[in-house]
């Protein structure tokens, strides 16, 4: 199917008025989430993943995805008004969008983000379609070990790229890959790690951990925080940036659609990281770099631009390899595989309608977010008035009647406790939730291909490195875990904590900040984290996996 | 002693990893050439119990959050909702649905008894609502509806 055929039926999924209202709802959703402080893109997709058992397929993306790059837009306004980041990838925004705003000029600030925002996600959009179908043509030569090897690479950049710490990343990495292997196993039919429980023959539900471990957990988490409620000061009028502004930031918001599309199609890119890199680049190439941190509109549009381009290329590697390449697109690869669709090379093929209309749906999204922003940003600000406590309240009750909703099982809803105390735990000992959602649903992939290449080779593991392509991957895992290793030491003898981009985020950071620096952003509140020394350590992190009935 | 106390996460996860592989070698490991259904599971036990090892020497200690009397507060949630659970399963949704919300908004958000009483009223019949009357989920019976 050439381009200009799939473009008309995606429109013609994409226009269909249901689907029309649920591009809507999703994009407004996570404008919203993206406002509220505490309640970030991953915690919403996760309490929602029952919702999708209800939707088709296609339906269930499209609203997925619309509040994930909403979340994007969303996140911009309260690091413009308050200088307080509603999820992670917005962290950068703070520091010269609250200086524009205190400097009076709160309107350009969010009008050239949302502007931005369009066009960077609208430059992914287009990116993705020229870039999918090749790819994937190329994926369907895959054998089991290019799948070995594409999904171990995912988890290892997972683990690497935006985390703080690799090596607890990776430890929980493991455990999502362990976890993945309770139930029956899927050659033999032997019961493992069961217990004799009845209710895991069938594994944990990845609906059951992910709402757990993202959504309880984070409100679990967020309940220690004292909170109070937000005023704003700032009057915001003239939205739509002048001719000047645009000028001063065209330039920005091009490099950062580029490399936002780039750095989200990496696995373990993403919005945090991309906005983080662009303001790097404009800081760079600016003549006079003193102005940024001071209200420089391109600090503002670069960041912008790239976080929205990279949350619309990070489908590349989902739709046409079936790997996703960050948390958030983990739970829409799970949303996907619980409503029976097969994710991987064959699916532009056999779904056109999934991955078409996803793409027509990300047209149409954007332009709403774009009418939605400029003129009702007034009334997303009155948002904040609404108290944390209320907002867990009713997203705690939600959570429980959902994964009840999934299976009809009493079971499910022990399972969220039962992460949702882990996932609480992970937070206050500094382990991260992403790399084990990740690995969990990827776990029975790496398995199955692990042992199908293990018996077409004889138990040869000179099988991974032979063939052309597994090996070529390899090959780039090992670099990448020979440079962060290097670097890692080099910046640990110059006192610096050993993780990638760190360097960068001192550089850019005119105060001290420490965004939450999740694959992608959850609870994204992290500026504002205090981390005091010592303390004791909980320790359940590992914990039983059996939630006891 | 509480100096490294901090240990315990990474000492947890190493036994817990140790564990896991025992119990994986029961379930028959097999050849590289025809893997049995241990194999796998035992490869990413020894993954987690060597990063668990590796975390217990090098881990740093600012990365684990102290205990404050939040804590005490959130065992106190989370109790909250084992009973929510418990109490569904006997008598359905709505009126475990209104205590939760009230124990919630009453202690964590502090909304006064004026507004904490109509939201965990009204919430809890419209989620009633949404999941059963428009969603179809098979709730167990209700005491407040005669089920």
């Amino acid at each position: 199917m050439g381009i200009a055929d799939g473009l008309g039926e995606g429109f013609s999924v994409a226009l269909d008025p249901t689907n029309i209202l649920y591009v809507f709802i999703g994009v407004l959703i996570g404008t919203v989430i993206g406002v509220l402080p505490g309640l970030g893109p991953t915690a919403t997709i996760a309490l929602l993943l029952p919702l999708t058992y209800e939707l088709e397929p296609v339906t269930s993306v499209i609203l997925l995805a619309g509040i994930y790059y909403g979340s994007m837009y969303g996140g911009t306004i309260t690091s413009v008004l308050l200088q307080l980041p509603g999820e992670a990838a917005s962290v950068v925004t703070t520091f010269d969008g609250y200086q524009m705003a205190k400097q009076g000029r709160a309107g350009p600030a969010l009008g050239i983000a949302a502007v931005g925002s369009f066009i960077g996600g609208t430059l992914a959009v287009v990116g993705l379609i020229l870039l999918a179908p090749p790819l994937a043509d190329l994926a369907v030569e895959f054998g089991a070990q290019e799948y070995v090897a594409l999904t171990a690479f995912g988890i290892l950049l997972v683990t690497y790229l935006g985390t703080k710490h690799p090596v607890k990343a990776l430890c929980m990495a493991a455990l999502g890959l362990l976890l993945a292997t309770i139930g029956q196993d899927l050659t033999t039919g032997t019961g493992r790690f069961t217990f004799d429980q009845v209710e895991l023959f069938d594994g944990l539900d990845f609906v059951a951990v992910a709402m757990g471990l993202f959504g309880v957990g984070e409100i679990l988490y967020n309940l220690e925080k004292t909170e109070k409620a937000e005023q704003i000061k700032s009057r915001i009028k003239n939205i739509w940036p002048s001719r000047k502004d645009f000028k001063d930031s065209s330039g920005a918001i091009a490099r950062g659609s580029v490399l936002g599309f780039f750095l989200g199609v990496l696995p373990g890119g993403g919005g945090v990281i991309s906005s983080l890199a662009s303001y790097g680049m404009e800081k760079r190439r600016a003549k006079d770099p003193s102005r940024f941190g001071k209200g420089a509109i391109e600090g503002v549009a670069g960041p912008e631009t790239a976080n929205n381009a990279s949350s619309t290329s990070a489908f590349v590697p989902l739709l046409t390899l079936g790997i996703p390449p960050n948390v958030v697109l983990a739970l829409i690869y799970g949303a996907l595989l619980i409503n029976g669709v097969q994710v991987g090379p064959q699916l532009i093929d056999t779904n056109p309608e999934i991955f078409w209309g996803v793409i027509a749906s990300m047209f149409i999204g954007n332009l709403m977010l774009l009418a939605l922003n400029i003129p009702l940003v007034g009334i997303f600000v009155q948002l904040l008035r609404v108290r944390g406590g209320i907002l867990a309240a009713f997203a705690l009750l939600i959570t429980m009647a959902g994964v009840f909703s999934v299976n009809n099982d009493i079971f499910d809803m022990w399972v969220v406790l039962a992460f949702g105390v882990i996932g609480w735990l992970m937070k206050k000992t500094g382990f991260e939730p992403g790399p084990l959602v990740l690995a969990f649903v990827l776990g029975a992939i790496l398995e199955t291909n692990f042992r199908r290449a293990m018996i077409t080779s004889d138990g040869q593991f000179d099988t991974f490195v032979t063939r052309p392509l597994s090996g070529t991957i390899f090959a780039l895992m090992a670099l990448v875990i020979v440079y962060s290793t290097v670097m890692g030491i080099r910046r640990q003898r110059r006192g610096r904590p050993p993780a990638l981009y760190s360097d960068q985020l001192d550089a850019a950071a005119p105060h001290e900040t420490a965004p939450g620096s999740e694959a992608e952003g959850t609870a994204g509140v992290g500026a504002t984290g205090d981390r005091a020394d010592g303390g004791g350590s909980p320790g359940a992190t590992g914990g039983s996996t059996r939630a006891e009935p | 002693m509480s100096k490294h106390l901090y240990r315990l996460a990474p000492l947890v996860l190493l036994l817990f990893g140790i564990a896991a592989m025992l119990q994986a070698r029961d379930l028959s490991l097999g050849e590289f050439s025809s893997p049995g259904p241990g194999l796998w599971p035992f490869l990413c036990a020894a993954l987690l119990s060597l990063t668990a090892a590796v975390l217990l020497i090098v881990d740093d200690p600012a990365d684990y959050e102290p205990w404050t009397r939040g804590t005490a507060g959130i065992a106190l949630g989370l109790l909250s909702l084992g009973i929510f659970i418990l109490l569904f399963q006997e008598i359905g949704f709505i009126i475990p649905a209104v205590l939760m919300l009230l124990i919630w908004l009453r202690l964590f958000a502090r909304e006064p008894w004026r507004w904490a009483v109509p939201l965990a009223v009204i919430g809890a019949v419209v989620f009633h609502l949404v999941f059963v009357e428009a969603l179809g989920v098979p709730f167990p019976d209700d005491i407040v509806l005669g089920g």
